[in-house]
């Protein structure tokens, strides 16, 4: 059908909706968003794109965007809209009262991946060089901290090790805990293709996903393990890889520490990672953990993608470092075809992990406590700097309970949503004394908030996203910001008001700010960007255009040399029993994105109108459940409900949902358990029991109990 | 060793986490490096610590397990030992490693 409307201005600018990083040439008539055009030259997405980022556009100009600032005093109290003037002042002189009242590490503040890389930047700054410590963290918390974690400590950088092209070298491609054709489509899509040119494919994951088996697609071995088995399993194949002398010695020689890697090999050579033992514990026939180690480690390329379904466990940064183990024991790493990749959910998780947005690290994963680093901080910044690692936001949120946390500044996040164990999030956001939110729509968690200062969307902003593949793209304004900034404009206001003088004239000078302070990103430049289109990081004097492969001769650690961890596997001490025979996963769908704060207020919605809760047949039929029908799911937390839909996707004992609508209410009932070495939370496994709706409650709206009602139910 | 950490009534209030969620974190964290050999894993614990946790969460744990510690695994207190014993100043700020 023809476009009655005829554009009269384009814009190249990135889509926020994953960590694809697709570029999009947006077309506006008189002021207005009329289409978005895939941009044939975008590095990523050559002209394709995907249904989120083709259609589901409107939501910047929906009925619910807040325009004007509000204040309150109290949470009980309604809103008030104010002047900007009035709300940043407000706002700044409520969070200084908090720091004089219960001490400068009081407050804290959280940015999102959904924010350009210059916002998260400057949020960080905030809190480093104008709150004073380092209560900082962003939602890559909740998703992918394991994978800096897991990756820094065995192949030296937290990030993918190719380009998204590079899947067209390999030969055999393993999936793990990620759906690319539901969350990331159009990198989906580029898999699939090479698939159809004849890769292999392994996917380890409880769920049948399109990945597994759709049209033109059947993985050749698919592990539908046991939800929070993923350390056993992959040590099973690095079990067989060594017993079978499958792995690349010369490689690992050559490029690794050799002793770790020996110790390594000893420790998984182990008979209680045999396949015969893992097998059963998993759920898994032992030969299809043995074909798939056979599979991976033959190549000659073997590619990597993983997503949270390895981080989100409580043992999320060991999954990933399994995946940093094998890679180098096979020699998968330093070329194209090859690689271990993170996909990232949302548009900007990696610039959020980059420009420290995180309590222990300044930009470019450099350590607070670092006296070298931090002086180099100091210096620019013109102030002293906590040389101490601060809160992480699960810690905020404890020490908040505990009564040693009262203000906070939120910019694109709805913890209240997103995060785990409502409950225990409900009860600390209503200790605060000030919180700052900043967001295109009042949310759950503004509920709780004193002060909600209206943000621009990525449609109406200046800066830079940063990719899954570490490309760094240019963000354009293509409309006016609605409420008449742009946010990172708004952290300055934030940061003046409270003391600070910090001025740029446009969001390119905060990127040439990033490039001094940040060796990764030292050549990257709005200038550059606009000249050449993208950058993929590290990009300095040696690589003026950016590097697409990583480790092609050195690691980037001390020694350049790769390096083994040994990953015990320690089972999750979420259990099913008796009261909780089930265990719950959770994940995404491909027309929405994330919890649908966007998607929800956009056409997209006809697609998937609710979450529904995936179960077999069989757990349904014993239970008494038909397809359909509305059932309770109960946890140890607490309890939500949703419409029941038979499935063939999961196995009998496991149930899936997506997090997408905010009435759902998922994370009542999801666990307060998380990873060892980051807080990442545990979403992907959770023990619970589902029972059919009596006629007269399914009438009702969903109803969710607190954690002492569940407790005492 | 059964008491529950958050409701003794010995324990000062938290600085910052509630103890019995600091509990439950390094014993995460012992769990991890328990298979390496006893030097190796204490450091690394140590370096945990010192690299990832805000110094009041670590001052609180230091402060229970000189109390009596119940509940916290041995490893947790062998690496707690290498931070308060001065060694922590040439202690290793760095990426993750054993």
């Amino acid at each position: 059908m023809a476009n009655p409307i005829k554009p009269d201005k384009q814009v190249v600018t990135t889509c926020a909706y994953c960590g694809v990083g697709c570029g999009f040439k947006a077309e506006t008539h008189q002021g207005r968003i009329v289409r978005m055009i895939p941009w044939k030259e975008g590095k990523a997405n050559h002209g394709h794109s995907c249904i989120k980022g083709r259609f589901a556009y409107d939501y910047y100009v929906s009925d619910d965007r807040v325009t004007t600032p509000l204040i309150r005093k109290s949470i009980d109290d309604p809103w008030t809209p104010v002047s900007w003037e009035t709300a940043i002042q407000h706002a700044a002189s409520e969070l200084r009262r908090v720091q004089a009242k219960y001490g400068a590490k009081s407050v804290g503040a959280v940015s999102s991946s959904r924010c350009t890389n210059e916002e998260i930047f400057l949020v960080q700054k905030l809190a480093r060089a104008v709150m004073g410590n380092n209560n900082i963290d962003n939602c890559a918390r909740i998703c992918h901290s394991p994978t800096q974690f897991g990756l820094s400590a065995t192949v030296g950088w937290g990030a993918a090790s190719q380009h998204f092209d590079s899947i067209m070298q390999a030969d055999v491609i393993m999936v793990v805990g990620a759906n690319p054709t539901e969350g990331h489509p159009v990198f989906g899509s580029l898999m699939k293709r090479r698939l159809r040119q004849g890769a292999k494919l392994i996917v380890i994951d409880p769920r049948r996903t399109e990945t597994v088996q759709s049209p033109h697609i059947r993985a050749d071995v698919h592990l539908n393990l046991r939800p929070g088995t993923n350390v056993a399993v992959l040590d099973s194949i690095a079990h067989v890889v060594v017993r079978e002398k499958l792995y690349n010695e010369a490689f690992v020689r050559e490029r690794c520490e050799f002793d770790e890697f020996e110790r390594w090999a000893a420790f998984v050579a182990s008979d209680r990672y045999s396949p015969d033992v893992v097998g059963p514990e998993a759920g898994l026939d032992p030969d299809l953990i043995r074909k798939a180690a056979r599979l991976y480690a033959s190549g000659p390329n073997s590619a990597i993608y993983y997503g949270l379904g390895v981080t989100e466990h409580s043992q999320g940064s060991t999954g990933v470092m399994c995946l940093g183990n094998l890679s180098l024991a096979c020699g998968m790493l330093g070329r194209e075809g090859v690689g271990v990749n993170p996909l990232r959910g949302q548009g900007n998780v990696q610039g959020g992990s980059c420009l420290g947005s995180w309590p222990h690290v300044f930009s470019g994963y450099r350590f607070v406590t670092d006296d070298e680093v931090r002086s180099s901080f100091e210096q620019d910044w013109g102030v002293a700097l906590d040389p101490e690692p601060g809160l992480r936001l699960p810690n905020m949120f404890d020490a908040a309970i505990a009564g040693n946390f009262r203000g906070m500044y939120i910019m694109g996040e709805d913890p209240v949503q997103s995060d785990p164990n409502q409950s225990h999030i409900i009860e600390a956001m209503r200790q605060m004394e000030c919180v700052v939110i900043q967001d295109l729509f009042l949310n759950e968690t503004s509920k709780y908030a004193h002060v909600f200062l209206p943000g621009s969307s990525s449609l109406e902003k200046d800066g830079s996203f940063t990719s899954a593949e570490r490309r760094v793209n240019r963000v354009r304004k293509v409309v006016e910001p609605l409420a008449g900034y742009q946010d990172w404009e708004i952290v300055v206001m934030l940061m003046n008001a409270m003391g600070y003088p910090a001025k740029y004239a446009h969001a390119g000078e905060i990127l040439d700010e990033i490039a001094r302070l940040s060796p990764a990103y030292k050549g990257i430049s709005f200038e550059l960007l606009d000249r050449i289109g993208s950058a993929q990081w590290p990009c300095d004097e040696n690589a003026p255009t950016g590097t697409e492969v990583l480790h092609r001769e050195k690691f980037p650690r001390a020694n350049g040399r790769g390096t083994f961890m040994l990953t015990e596997y320690v089972p999750t001490a979420e259990r099913t029993n008796d009261k909780f025979p089930l265990l719950l996963t959770t994940g995404r769908i491909l027309t929405q994105y994330n919890v649908g704060t966007q998607t929800r207020r956009t056409e997209n919605n006809r697609w998937h109108s609710e979450d529904v809760l995936e179960i077999s047949e069989h757990d349904a039929r014993t239970r008494g459940i038909r397809d359909g029908d509305r059932v309770k799911v109960s946890s140890r937390f607490g309890s939500t409900e949703l419409k029941a839909k038979y499935s063939e996707r999961v196995g009998s004992g496991i149930v899936y949902t997506t997090f997408h609508h905010a009435e759902t209410r998922i994370n009542v009932v999801t666990s307060d358990l998380s990873d060892w070495a980051t807080n990442c939370p545990e979403y992907k496994v959770t023990a619970v029991e589902v029972t059919k709706v009596a006629a007269e409650g399914a009438q009702k709206r969903a109803k969710s109990k607190t954690r002492e009602e569940a407790v005492t139910a | 060793m059964s008491q529950t950490a958050g409701h003794s009534d010995q324990i000062r209030p938290s600085r910052a986490v509630p103890l019995d969620r600091l509990i439950v974190m390094s014993n995460q964290i012992a769990d991890f490096f328990s298979p390496y050999p006893p030097a190796r894993r204490a450091e690394g614990i140590r370096n945990h610590l010192r690299t990832y946790w805000d110094p009041r969460m670590r001052q609180d744990l230091i402060d229970y397990i000189s109390s009596g510690g119940a509940g916290v695994s041995p490893y947790i207190v062998e690496g707690v030992r290498l931070l308060t014993s001065g060694e922590d100043k040439k202690g290793y700020y760095g990426p993750p490693k054993a």
